[in-house]
Parts: C-alpha cells; structure tokens; sequence
C-alpha cells in the first residue's frame, strides 16, 4: 500500500476504477441478498459478487503490480478462472436441494411418510451457506 | 581364578539375571534343564563368594563402581563386605538347596520356566540388596524383590488364594518401600550423598539433624514392611499360597531378613537413641510375642511357620533395638541360625505336604512310622527353633536372653523384659513341640488319601544339609560359625567388636536359666492344653482382630468406595460439567498471581487505528459471538459462522505481513470445518418439546449468565495477559538469530519454514510423530464408536429423498442424489489434479517463500477430501486407494532418515545442508536436504488428515451396513452439499 505514491496516473486510475467496480458489484449482490424474496431470486444475488466482483478486483491487482513491478503479473487469472469454476457448484447443490423441497411439499402422501416437515432448517441454513469459504 | 574381585561382583549380581532371561525360555517340561541351570549359576555365585572371601576378611571391602549420573552423586556402586558377604552366601547356598528341593517338589504339570526365571530374578535382586554401596540402588533392588515376592506367591495364580495373598504382599511391601525411598532421600539430603560409606560414616550428622525423626519412621516403616513385623505381619501368613520352596527361600531364608538386614546395616548411621530403641524394640518385642502366640493356635503346618517366622524376626528385630554392640552380635547370629533351621522346617513340611496330601496338623499324625527320616530331620530343626541346647538356636537365644537382663533405659519395660521374653519363648518352644508331636507322634493317621512314603534322596538332601549346620553350629560353634560371625561382625561394628563367648556352656547363668524355663514351660504348656489346642478357632481374643481383615475393608474403602464416592462427587460424563471445571481452575490459576503481583502493561507503541481492519475485525467478533448465540441449537450455522471468524484471523494475518501463517490458517480452516460438518451427522437433533418438566426445571436463564460470566472472564483474561505481552518491549530472545541465519545457515529465506524444518527439525520430528498418534488414536476411537440411539438412523434428507426416489416408477433409490450430484462431481474430480499441483507448488517452494510441508499436505488432503464429498466413501475407496497408515509411516520413516543420514557425514542427528543443482534447461535451483525432510513431514500430515477423515466418513458406512443400501456412501455428500 506504501508503494501507491509510485504508480503513474494511468494504471493508478484504472486500478482504482476496476476496484471500486469489483467492489460495487460484490456489495449489490449482497444487498440483494438481503433484499430479495425467495429462495430462487436470493440465490442469484451473491453470484454477482463472486463472478464479476472477483473478476475486477483480480484485474485492478493485475494492473496494479504490473504497473509497480518489472513485468506483466498474471497470477490473479488463475483466482478467477478457479472461483468462476467453484461458484457454481455450490449454486447448483443448494438449487436441487430447494428444489426438491418444493417437490416434497407438493407430494401430501411422501410428506406423511418423512417423519416432520424438512423444509424449516433447509429454508434456515441456505442463505449463510451461501459465500463458501473455498 | 584369577578374575579380579571387581568383576566376580558384577558376575555375582548379573548371573541370576541373565539365567533369570534364560530359563524364561526354556520348555515348559523341561523340569531337569531349569534345575541344573538355576542350580549351577547358584553354585557358581557361592563358589565366587568363596573365592573373594579372603579379601572381606578382616574388615575389607571389595568396591566396583560405575559411573552413571556422577553429577548427581549417583553412581552404580557394588560394594562387598564382610555382612553383606555373608548374607550374599546364605542367599546363593540357601538359593542351590531350595532349587534342588523345587525340582522335586514342583509336579510336572506346573509350568517351570516361570517359576525357575522367577526365582533367579529374585535371587539377583536379593544380591543386589546385599551388595549395593548406593542407597538408591539398594531401594530398587528392594522392590525388586518385592515385584518377584508378588509373582512367585501367585504362582499357582488359578486359586484365589494365591491372587489374594500375592496382591497383599505386593501392596504392603511396596508401600513399605515406597516410605523406605522417601527415607531414604531424606537421607541422602541429609548427608548430602547416597553413598553408603559416607552414610555409615555421618551417623552423629544424622542423630543431631532436625530430619532425623522423619527419616527413622520412614525407613522403619520399608524395614518393618518386608519383614513382616508388627503391625503389618498379616501379609505373611498369606503369602503362604505360595510353593512350599519358595516361602523356604523368600519368606524365611531370605527376603523377610530383607528388613532386618537394612535395620543392622543402618544401625551405625541410625541407631544409638531413644527413639530406636522404643520403635524397633517394641516392633520387635510385640511382633516376637504375638507371633510365638499366634503360632500355637495354627492347625496348618505352613501358618504355624509363618507365625513363628514373624516371632524370630521380631526377637532380631528386639535385639537390634536394643541398640548394643553385643545386642547386633546377637541379632546378626540368630539372623543366620534361623535362616538354617526355618528352610528346613518349610522344606519339611512341604515334604510332608507332598507325601500326605494336606498339611493341617488335626490330620496328620504318627508320620514318624512312614517317614523315619525326614521325622528326624525335623524335629532336630523343630528343637533348634524351640532354643534345645546343643543347637544353633540355644546359642542365639541364650545370647538374647542375656540382652535382655542387660539395663538399657532402665524404664518399667526395660525391667521387665527379662521375664516378657521368657514367656514368649515358652511359646516358641510350645508350638515347635505341638509342630513334632502332631505331625509325628500318636497314632497311624486316618483320614489320609494314600500311604505317605519317604520322598526321594534329592528332596530330603537339602533338610539333611540344612540341619547338619544347625548341629554343627551348635555343637562346635567355634569352628564353624566362629569366622563368619566375625568377619560380618567386623563389617558393622567396625574394629571395635565387643568380647562374645560362643561356647556352649558358660555355666550356670542367669540366661541358661531362663533356657530352661522357657523349655519347661513350654512342655507344660503343650501339655495342658494340648487338646484345646486342637478344637481351638484360632488363638482366644486376637482372632476377632485379623490383620488381612482389617487390610481388605481398608483396602476396598480406599480404593473402591471412596473413590466411588469421589468420582461421584467430582467426576462426570457430561462435557459441560467438565469444560466448566477446567476453565474455573484454569481461570484460578490465572488470577492467581495477578492478584498477587498486579498486572501491568507495557509502553510499546500501539498499532495506529485503521478504519478497514476494525471493520474486518468487527465482523470477526460479530461471527464469533453470533457462533456463540447459535451454537445450541443451530449447530449447522454456528459452524459458518466459525468458519467466518477464522477466516477473518486469515485476513488478520495477511494484514499484519504474515503470510505463511495466513495460508496455514485458511487450509486448516477449510478441513476443520468439513470434518466438523462430518461430525454433526452424529450430534442427537434438538428436542422441539421437552417432556413436562419432571423434576421442575431449574432457573435456566441462571446457567446462562454463569457460564457467559465464565466465557466472559476467561477471554477478557486471555486477552488482557495478550496484550500485556505484547505492549512490552521484546526481550532479545533467539528470534533475531533465526532471521539473521535462515539463509546463512539454513539455505532458505522462508524463516518459518527454516525454523520448522532445519533449526527446530527435532521439535519438527517429535511434532509429526504427536500428529501421527492422534490420528492413529482417533482412528482408534471411533472405530468402536457407536452412535447415540437417535443418531443411528438414516438422516432425515436422505431419507426423504430415499422415499421419493422410490415412490416414482421410473426412479430408484438414489437418483435425486445423482442428478444433484452429476456436475458437481465432475468439477470436483476435474479439480483434483489441479489441487494436487497445488499442494506439490507448495511444498516445493516452501523453504524460500510461503508454503511448506505443512500446509501442502493440508491442501493434499482436501484434494482427497473433495473426492469423498464427491462421489460417497463406496465409490471413492473402490477407485483410490490412499492408505493414509501408510502415507503416515512413510513420513515418519523420511523424517528419520533424513535425519540420520546427516550421521554419514559424521554430523548430529538432524543437520541439514544445502546447495544448486544445475539442471538443464531449468537452470541452477538450490536444493537443501531439508526438503526431504518437509516431503516426511508432508507425507505425514496427509496422511494423518486422511485417517481422520476416513474414520468419521466409515461410521456413516459401517452404521447403514443392511442389506442393499447403495445409498450409503452417499452419506456424507448429503452432509457437505
């Protein structure tokens, strides 16, 4: 951070666009989050954050140390394409499980068969799962 | 023989031992070949003894001494004189007789190595007794012996008898010499060394020193123990479920002369005042009489011996409290004339034992028709005992009887001890009487299985021998014993030997007179009450009060009752309870000197103020406390919130310019939180409504607040000595050393990974080895870990999912799951190849830049995990074997070796070097041996992490073993997804 005086105007203004960027996208996902009605429409938000909001910040530091040090540094390609990868699994396992949820509550006879109803915690625990430590 | 007396010692002392390992593996039949080895290595100690006797004789001493600790005074020092010669004779020529005796004696069904390794590993303890010149040494011998006592009694361990009684003589005995090492070091503080030369030679030091009275108990209390004196005689009359030979070795000959020998030993050092005399002589005077009492009123041949056993070492106990140099002579006589006649009485009994079957004196009779022999043999040894003149016990006795009119403190007591002792020693006579006549006299016995016969020449060998000594020693003492008694007398008494007569008629003295009222009336008391005798339950008044008895009911309040009783008052099952308990202590512990010294905090400059790392630690605190509030109910979220707060630490540390800690953190967190997530599947689910409170609850809201008040406390604690230390300035400790060296010395400019792989590599090694036993112990436990009752079914989700699964026609069990699943595992078996490169990447540049063993191996282990949350424990095993023992072992072994390999260089265990390799293409890459030990400790690590893992994931199989549940390794996808 002390080796900001250092940079040139240009990669300092196009670090610092592409942060506050990452950093806006990442916080209306989250809004979002906390906005939204159902399950469906939350589970969207936070994804903004993860995809486009990690995207930005990983290219402001790409410019960032690029512009600071000898030569290009391309590390952060790796953090995106590995968290654009993972993101969606954790997506996809919530959605099937909420989704067979519903299915359950639609089904009179298999809800008498599970024991209590199975939707509570469910409902409960998918939104704090969702921003996953990996 | 020329052998130097130095090393005929170290021979003598480590022959028994290693014939002890010998026999030990020999067969089990092989009754002849233990006995030629036990008794030729008994033989040969006593024909060493011999040789070196002309070294001892005239106050000499034969020393060998091995330094061991020398900086702590503690050397291995054997030291031979003239009284330990002698009790190292009678302990090796004793030792061959009753080898010879047991291999007749023992029957062919009995398993010998046993007993044989036994009684030679009891026999080089004893010598080590004997010959030991340190004090601590001595006291190891001497449980020893008592370990060996304890095996030997429980030979025939298939009778409660034998259990019982060799549980009690181990108990009394070792707890005797567990006091006699205490003694002992208070000794040694004392006279500031355990040498038992500087011992002897500062008994005025000893006498005058404020310690003194403590050390004299303490000691009493190991001597008195082994010898089976009052009040803890009880052990040795049931120490007779032992073989017959070996109550003649241990519990006559030798080990009960244990204590006695101690006592005469110490007495320079020790003896000489008021209180020796009244605690060893009471001691000696109770125990004489009561076990001469005692010992009438048994009916089994072998506690009648006992008894008397007791009552002879009291009478040397009396004698060596009486505290007299003459008073020693006596006692150091009587010592060797009863370890003579006492070995042949119990090597006659059990001759009569094994002939006749039984050994109760109101079965047996008129044996003197069917066993002239071994009658005479004896009733020479029972008139020895009884003090008959012409025998070597009328010369002890009449030498003790004269003690006894000797004015010591000229108190009541002391007056009367004169007509005390003649008493008891009517008993003595009485009872050896009652022993002859019952067992010889009178008519044919009756009752009796078989013909009794005389035993073979062999086993009748080692009485004969045994009584000719009591009859040579009485007959013509100065030939015989003359020597010995002086040469050991020399040994304790220094040159100063008082004038003893050991003629056998000194005329008509007051002592012959009180021989011949002793023998008197003892006749007449057998006579009497010879009938009596017989019906009599044990002896009047004293057979209310049993030692073992009151041994037993203290023996089961200590430790069964009471510590019941504490256990229900301090112990408990529940985590709560306990966790409570170790903070409140803890907290105390703490606290403690805070209030004694206040605390203060230091004047380094703080860390200035910034806005982003308050706000990420707000949101730290904000998920520990939220974990806190949620942690009862909704463990599932309690744990997210967990994992926020750690990675808010990892954050921290990235922040404070940590990076290698940062990553180790964010690793560690993600598998502790999934093995976490594992282990919720077994936590019982929450109790919507309780039953109706039954007992009334108690206030809840008041549990509440204590322990937030304790959690309270113990952090604010925690943080408050936290930042107390770290508001001081750094004391200049090793840490500039290892930043200024880790490339120097180490080969690397990770000073972590340097300090945990070169520097520290031995805290390093023993680190790893810790992790691998608490992997190998988890695995351990919870391999026969069996859930709760309500945790044993199927999960709910699955369960549900399993029903509709079922419920469709085109579906079966299971396919929810895999169409959830589908994309998922692909991604996470994609990935595993790129984690694994990961996991290498880091290990690799460890040693210069963050990463290392460590944390790769963590990393390796997700990659291993992800495959198990993928595709279930089934499918995963089926398609990888990881064989995380084997990664384990594997570690461990680089570890070591590179750590001796640096031995090949004739360097320490464990130094590293370094240097470049030129590799083409690549170019110069250094390379330190100490990334051969990181691959050790990352081998390890993986596979501790995955032991772990596979435990808890296999109850989830092991716990749906039924018939087709495919569904089952699914399980613990079901938990993560």
């Amino acid at each position: 951070m002390s080796a900001a005086g250092e940079l040139s105007a240009l990669p300092a203004v196009l670090t610092a666009v592409f942060l506050v960027s990452g950093a806006a996208v990442t916080l209306v996902g989250a809004l979002g989050l906390l906005r939204l009605r159902t399950f469906y429409e939350r589970v969207h938000a936070p994804t903004l954050g993860t995809t486009l909001g990690t995207a930005f910040i990983a290219i402001a530091s790409m410019i960032y140390f690029s512009a600071l040090g000898t030569g290009p540094v391309l590390h952060e390609l790796l953090i995106i394409v590995l968290v654009i990868t993972t993101t969606p699994i954790g997506l996809m396992i919530l959605v099937n499980a909420a989704l067979f949820r519903d299915k359950l509550e639609n089904d009179g006879a298999l809800q008498r068969h599970a024991k209590d109803g199975i939707a509570d915690p469910l409902l409960d625990k998918g939104a704090p799962q969702e921003p996953r430590a990996e | 023989m020329t052998m130097p007396y130095e090393t005929i010692l170290i021979v003598v002392l480590v022959l028994p031992f290693a014939g002890s390992c010998l026999a030990a593996f020999l067969q089990s039949n092989a009754r002849n070949a233990e006995a030629w080895l036990a008794g030729a290595i008994s033989l040969i100690c006593l024909m060493l003894l011999v040789v070196s006797y002309p070294h001892i004789v005239n106050g000499g001493v034969i020393r060998h001494t091995v330094e061991w600790v020398p900086e702590l005074g503690l050397n291995f020092y054997l030291r031979m004189d003239g009284f330990a010669w002698v009790l190292a004779a009678l302990i090796a020529s004793i030792g061959f007789l009753v080898v010879l005796y047991a291999r007749y004696y023992l029957s062919p069904q009995d398993p010998v190595p046993r007993f044989f390794s036994f009684l030679l590993a009891f026999m080089g303890a004893m010598l080590g007794i004997v010959l030991s010149g340190n004090l601590i040494q001595l006291v190891f011998f001497w449980e020893l012996t008592s370990l060996f006592s304890f095996l030997l009694i429980g030979y025939w361990y298939q009778t409660a008898q034998a259990r019982d009684g060799a549980r009690m003589a181990l108990i009394v005995t070792s707890a005797g010499g567990f006091c006699l090492f205490a003694g002992i070091l208070i000794l040694g503080h004392i006279v500031g060394s355990y040498d038992l030369d500087r011992v002897l030679a500062s008994g005025d030091k000893i006498r005058a020193h404020s310690f003194y009275i403590p050390a004299l108990v303490l000691i009493l209390l190991g001597a008195l123990t082994k010898s089976a004196q009052f009040p803890f005689h009880f052990w040795l009359p049931q120490a007779m479920a032992a073989p017959t030979p070996v109550s003649a070795y241990l519990h006559s000959a030798t080990m009960v002369k244990g204590g006695v020998f101690l006592l005469v030993r110490l007495w320079p050092a020790l003896g000489g005042t008021n209180e020796w005399l009244w605690l060893v002589g009471s001691a000696g005077l109770i125990s004489f009489i009561l076990g001469a009492f005692i010992a009438l009123f048994q009916q089994d041949m072998k506690g009648l011996l006992a008894y008397s056993t007791i009552s002879h070492l009291g009478l040397i106990t009396l004698l060596i409290g009486l505290d007299s140099p003459l008073a020693q002579v006596a006692a150091i006589f009587h010592l060797m004339n009863h370890a003579t006649f006492k070995a042949s009485l119990f090597m006659a009994a059990g001759i009569i034992d094994h002939e006749t079957g039984t050994r109760d004196l109101r079965r047996l009779s008129g044996l003197r028709r069917f066993m002239p022999i071994t009658a005479t043999l004896a009733m020479v040894a029972a008139a020895a005992m009884a003090g008959v003149p012409l025998l070597n016990g009328f010369l002890s006795k009449e030498m003790f009887f004269a003690q006894t009119i000797e004015t010591h403190d000229n108190s009541l007591l002391d007056q009367a001890l004169p007509y005390i002792v003649t008493m008891a020693s009517m008993f003595t006579v009485a009872y050896s009487l009652r022993f002859i006549a019952e067992v010889f006299f009178g008519p044919p016995p009756r009752e009796l299985s078989r013909t009794p016969h005389e035993p073979p020449f062999l086993m009748r060998f080692p009485v004969g021998l045994l009584v000719l000594a009591c009859l040579l020693v009485g007959i013509v003492p100065g030939l015989t014993i003359g020597p010995l008694l002086r040469t050991a007398l020399h040994a304790v008494l220094g040159d100063a030997i008082p004038t003893y007569s050991l003629a056998i008629w000194h005329g008509l003295t007051p002592e012959f007179l009180m021989s011949l009222v002793a023998i008197s009336g003892g006749v007449a008391i057998y006579l009497t009450f010879r009938s009596y005798l017989l019906v009599a339950e044990g002896p009047p008044l004293l057979r209310y009060i049993q030692g073992q008895r009151i041994f037993d009911r203290v023996l089961v309040a200590v430790s069964w009752q009471f510590a019941r009783r504490l256990e229900e008052l301090l112990g408990t099952r529940r985590l709560q309870p306990q966790l409570q308990l170790l903070f409140c202590a803890a907290l105390l512990v703490g606290l403690a000197p805070m209030f004694a010294h206040g605390i203060e905090f230091g004047g380094e400059a703080r860390t200035s103020f910034n806005v982003a790392f308050a706000l990420i630690w707000a949101i730290g605190c904000a998920c520990a406390l939220a974990a806190a509030y949620q942690g009862k109910f909704h463990r599932f979220a309690a744990l997210i919130f967990v994992g926020g707060a750690g990675l808010v630490t990892c954050v921290s540390f990235v922040w404070l310019a940590a990076p290698d800690l940062a990553l180790t953190q964010l690793v560690v967190e993600t598998v502790t939180t999934v093995l976490l997530l594992l282990g919720l599947r077994w936590l019982p689910k929450r109790i919507e409504k309780f039953p109706a409170a039954d007992p009334p609850e108690r206030d809840s809201s008041w549990r509440r607040f204590r322990d937030i008040g304790i959690a309270t406390a113990f952090g604010a604690g925690l943080g408050a000595l936290a930042y107390a230390v770290m508001t001081r300035a750094e004391p200049d400790s090793i840490a500039r050393f290892f930043v200024e060296n880790a490339y120097a010395l180490g080969g690397g400019t990770n000073i972590v990974n340097v300090i945990l792989v070169d520097f520290r590599a031995f805290d390093t090694f023993g680190e790893i080895t810790v992790l691998g036993i608490v992997a190998l112990t988890v695995y351990a436990l919870l391999r026969r870990f069996r859930p709760a009752a309500e945790s044993i079914s199927v999960p709910e989700q699955q369960h549900s999912q399993d029903l509709y699964d079922e419920a469709q026609p085109t579906r079966e069990k299971g396919d929810t799951l895999r169409s959830a699943m589908t994309i998922p595992r692909l991604m996470m078996a994609l990935l595993f190849p790129v984690i694994c490169t990961t996991a290498i990447f880091l290990l690799l540049r460890g040693h210069d830049l963050p990463g290392g063993g460590f944390v790769a191996g963590i990393t390796m282990a997700v990659a291993f995990i992800l495959q198990y949350v993928a595709r279930g424990t089934t499918w995963t095993e089926e398609h990888l074997r990881i064989l995380p023992v084997h990664w384990m072992g594997a570690g461990l072994l680089i570890t070591a070796c590179v750590g001796a390999a640096a031995w090949l260089f004739e360097r320490p265990f464990l130094s590293s070097s370094f240097s470049y390799l030129e590799v083409p293409w690549i170019g110069s890459i250094p390379l330190a041996s100490a990334l051969l030990f990181d691959i050790g400790v990352f081998a390890l690590v993986v596979g501790a992490t995955v032991l772990m893992l596979i435990a808890i994931a296999h109850q989830t199989v092991r716990s749906h073993r039924t018939p087709s549940s495919r569904a089952s390794a699914a399980s613990p996808t079901a938990e993560v997804g």
